[in-house]
């Protein structure tokens, strides 16, 4: 693993996630969070994890994206700027922040890293599509084949809720 | 993996790029003339912000898309190891696909592709 693309993509996440929640435009900080999600899958890449990478680029950075920018863009006060936070809350979340960043380096500091010495399971493309498609035992082809089916409720469910709304509106 | 080439060519485009901005915003005349923010030379002047609000259909378009998404998400395996498999992984993907294709025909029936 490449330390100075470690090092670049770290950067990028960070500063893109502190500018994604202290712009004061709802619109920018979704762009931003795009930013995000792209130098996270930046660094799947750098773990040879493409399938991974590619999930991340298409669902996150590709769909969740669109999702955030579309209801964004459908509710009403989209050039509403966020008003400054008052001071007591400002300092509530600072405590808040503060503590648990300090749980969290409390457990990383105290846990010790070490390789369980297992060897390394292959996690590219192929193996992930042998295993998928497999009907030997332990293959994952009727988990594969269910997942239609859940994404056939979702595409069902979203479509009766949507309508659902509209008819109320027009009867009302 | 060749990172220190994509590096190289991250700097080399936003050097590019910064030049080219810069320099034509110190080559640029400049007037500031209250009629130049007027969106047209003719025509009637526009009323309102231009952030308006999007028709809400377009919601339902962007959450079945997002499903889709997801389907083509087990495809990259599929696709990668289609070829060694053969015939067995045709059929396994005819059938995911046959399921996913009844959502579309329900969404088609439904009139959710339809512009509301």
């Amino acid at each position: 693993m490449n330390v100075v693309m470690f090092y670049l993509l770290s950067a990028i996440i960070l500063i893109f996630s502190l500018l994604s929640i202290t712009t004061r435009k709802i619109l920018r900080a979704a762009v931003y969070l795009l930013f995000v999600l792209v130098a996270t899958s930046g660094f799947y890449f750098l773990l040879n994890y493409e399938f991974m990478a590619a999930v991340q680029l298409t669902l996150y950075a590709g769909g969740i994206v669109v999702l955030i920018i579309f209801s964004i863009l459908l509710t009403s006060h989209i050039s509403h700027k966020f008003k400054h936070p008052a001071l007591l809350n400002l300092l509530m979340g600072a405590g808040v922040a503060v503590i648990g960043a300090g749980v969290a380096l409390y457990i990383i500091f105290n846990e010790k890293f070490t390789a369980n010495g297992q060897p390394e399971l292959p996690v590219d493309m192929t193996a992930i599509g042998t295993q998928l498609l497999s009907t030997e035992k332990n293959g994952y082809v009727l988990p594969f084949e269910l997942i239609s089916v859940l994404l056939l409720a979702a595409i069902i469910a979203a479509i009766v809720i949507a309508k659902k709304g509209k008819q109320e509106e027009k009867e009302s | 993996m060749n990172s220190e080439m994509l590096i190289l060519f991250f700097i080399i485009a936003l050097v590019l790029v910064g030049i080219a901005i810069i320099f034509s915003s110190l080559a640029a005349p400049r007037s500031t003339n209250p009629i130049k923010f007027d969106p047209y030379e003719c025509g009637i002047p526009t009323e309102g912000p231009a952030w308006i609000q999007f028709n809400v259909g377009y919601y339902l378009f962007a959450i079945i898309y997002l499903i889709f998404d997801v389907e083509t998400v087990f495809l990259f395996p599929w696709a990668v190891v289609m070829k060694s498999i053969g015939i067995r992984a045709f059929v396994e993907i005819l059938i995911f696909f046959f399921i996913l294709v009844l959502g579309l025909l329900y969404a088609w029936k439904k009139k959710a592709l339809k512009w509301a």
